[in-house]
């Protein structure tokens, strides 16, 4: 694994580092058009800087012209909510071209999208719509994910969703299929920590014993987010500050990773950058030393 | 660009504003609970393939009416009690609960994406009423696509068409029609490409006795609205709240572009409007100013035309309106450099 920063001489001799040799980039933010203005113009020091890929696509506008521009300055990874890797429909060409030329436009260092489906039989619910955990699923995502690491000649790398429901007809954990769909397809692993969190609290399992099956030597990015506790159910509205018990899941699982690259996600009532910018750099609190 | 107003009376800059998409869950309202007079199926899973759960779940996710209504529409689910042997009960809320975060997510998601598309719109109606209409809408137009960039493109065919017989209150249809018709423009013109433009030096430097025989095609970047209502000057005064109020039927024509990055709205006179018309149609610049004597009959505003014309026409090269300048002799042509 490639380590930028002082953290080389960390104490994680004895953890993994990741199998795609993709880079540590530190801590970075999600890109919004509300901010566009104050990085062109401060440069702030910020890591890195992920795009939702789809707000980029099907444009050749404003958006592209704002998205050169900081590519030019920082470090990119496209994050995607529409390749619909679970979907029983046949996989969008049009859409995973126009993707690829997004990543190659920009330098992406790396692609990733959900671990679920977003719509069927040619339409789409702009949704992140869970996946019913069984061998017939596997068999399916596997080979889906293949598909497009060889249509983009690089590993892609999925996230686990928050969810809402589970399936009756489920035969395995969450975490046993995200293992075993990362190892059969060989693909990588972007741990929401958040996500889990809000997942266990939905379904009323340990995140714990969440993190402790994941293959931390595919783990390539993790996210932090704040969500809306509801009493009933928590919902993943990526609005707020990151609550402690996300930022501890964040410190046990990047010290395992031995480090990865660490990024907050804030989609509602964003605030100025600077505010946005205090509470991702927080994560340094949580991780040891193990980040630059 | 910036410093200069933009002619002859009306419009203004408008600051750009994309609303992007995100991978949250929108914020929950109220979640549908089964009646309590259900009670829990025991029984063992609905045993259903993969694509058939899927199919399923998107019909009762998107489901227009109550969630319980939908889970039993496509027949893999009976009765409402045997919803749990597909998706399980939580520790704390029962199965068509949770469903219901989905039901409310998949609607509130397409909702925010048109209310950021139709801003005025949404003030003209109030929310609820918009809300309405935007239900209809989703309903109506579901999404194709992996992107929703264009999913707001048939607002103002579905307001002509008489938006699904939703209830829109005393707002006349033909000037919603409008106003979404201007909205969409803006969202289609910040999204085009800015390829190069007809500059003023190519347009000075063309001999004036090739001039009659010169075509100018519309840019990329600009759209000639012509509107039943005076759609714009209502925009302008939701835009700097004003708090406009629906005006009465009038004609009037309005170009929306895109220069670098800030998006113009300009009200046209007739004779602007029936000379760009004829442009952007593909006549000579001859031909198109023919159209103003043929168009215009105020003897007033002709004479004006006449006096104004070549100022026009550099405040619009200036604004990038035109692709290029297409010359007879080929050898002539030319874009900015
Ligand atoms: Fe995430």
């Amino acid at each position: 694994m490639r380590v930028d920063g002082p953290q080389a001489n960390a104490t994680n001799e004895e953890h993994v580092a990741n199998r795609f040799d993709l880079p540590n980039l530190g801590i970075g933010l999600g890109l919004r058009t509300v901010h566009y203005g104050h990085i062109l113009e401060h440069a702030p020091d910020v890591g890195w800087f992920e795009i939702i890929s789809e707000n980029y696509m099907q444009t050749e506008g404003k958006p592209l012209w704002f998205l050169d521009q900081i590519a030019e300055r920082y470090p990119i990874v496209m994050h995607g909510v529409s390749m619909s890797i679970g979907s029983s429909d046949p996989l969008n060409w049009d859409y995973l071209r126009e993707f690829k030329a997004l990543r190659d436009r920009v330098g992406a260092r790396w692609v990733s999208d959900h671990l679920c489906w977003t719509g069927i039989a040619g339409r789409n619910t702009h949704d992140l719509l869970p996946i019913p955990y069984t061998e017939e699923a596997l068999r399916h995502v596997v080979s889906r994910v293949r598909e497009v690491q060889d249509f983009l000649e690089a590993p892609l790398v999925i996230e686990n969703p928050s969810t809402y429901v589970e399936f009756s007809g489920s035969t395995m954990k969450e975490w046993e299929f995200l293992r075993a769909l990362t190892e059969q397809a060989d693909c990588a692993i972007l741990l929401d920590v958040n996500n889990v969190y809000v997942s266990a609290y939905n379904h009323g399992f340990d995140p714990d014993e969440y993190l402790a099956a994941i293959p931390y030597d595919r783990v390539v990015q993790f996210h932090v987010a704040g969500h809306t506790h509801n009493g009933t159910h928590i919902v993943d509205t990526h609005v707020g500050p990151v609550v402690d018990p996300v930022w501890r899941l964040l410190g046990h699982a990047h010290e395992r990773a031995g480090g990865a690259s660490i990024l907050l996600e804030w989609d509602a009532d964003i605030p100025p950058f600077p505010v946005a910018h205090a509470e991702a750099k927080k994560a340094e609190q949580w991780i040891g030393g193990v980040a630059r | 660009m910036t410093d200069r107003k933009p002619s002859p009376l009306l419009g203004g800059a408008t600051e750009a504003f994309v609303h992007e998409r995100a991978s949250a869950t929108p914020r929950n309202a109220v979640l549908e609970a089964a009646p309590a007079a259900h009670g829990t199926s025991t029984r063992p899973p609905v045993v259903a393939s993969f694509d058939r759960l899927q199919s399923w779940f998107a019909a009762s996710v998107t489901h227009a009416g109550l969630l319980s209504e939908g889970v039993v529409a496509d027949g893999l689910v009976s009765r409402l009690d045997e919803l749990e042997r597909v998706v399980t009960r939580g520790p704390r809320l029962g199965a068509l609960e949770r469903l219901g975060v989905y039901h409310h997510g998949y609607r509130a998601r397409l909702v925010e994406c048109l209310a950021d598309d139709y801003p005025a719109v949404q003030y003209a109606l109030g929310t609820d009423t918009f809300e309405a209409l935007c239900h209809g809408y989703i309903a109506r137009h579901p999404s194709r696509s992996p992107n929703l960039n264009a999913y707001g493109q048939h607002m103002s065919a579905f307001l002509v068409e008489g938006a699904s017989g939703v209830d829109l209150g005393t707002a006349p249809l033909a000037f919603l029609a409008g106003l979404a018709t201007l909205e969409w423009a803006l969202v289609e013109v910040l999204h085009a490409a800015a390829a190069p433009v007809l500059s003023l030096e190519t347009l000075q430097s063309t001999p004036p006795d090739a001039w009659p025989s010169a075509r100018l095609p519309r840019a990329d970047t600009v759209r000639l609205l012509r509107l039943a209502y005076p759609v714009n000057a209502y925009f302008q005064a939701w835009r700097t709240d004003e708090a406009p109020t629906i005006p009465t039927a009038a004609a009037s024509a309005t170009v929306v572009y895109r220069h670098e990055l800030t998006l113009w709205r300009l009200d046209l006179t007739p004779a602007m409007t029936a000379l760009l018309s004829a442009l952007f149609g593909g006549e000579t610049l001859g031909d198109a100013l023919a159209h103003i004597e043929r168009e215009v009959h105020d003897a007033e505003e002709l004479a004006e035309a006449e006096r104004s014309v070549m100022i026009w026409f550099r405040e619009w090269v200036a604004g990038g309106v035109f692709a290029r300048i297409e010359l007879p002799d080929a050898n002539l042509e030319g874009a900015c450099p």
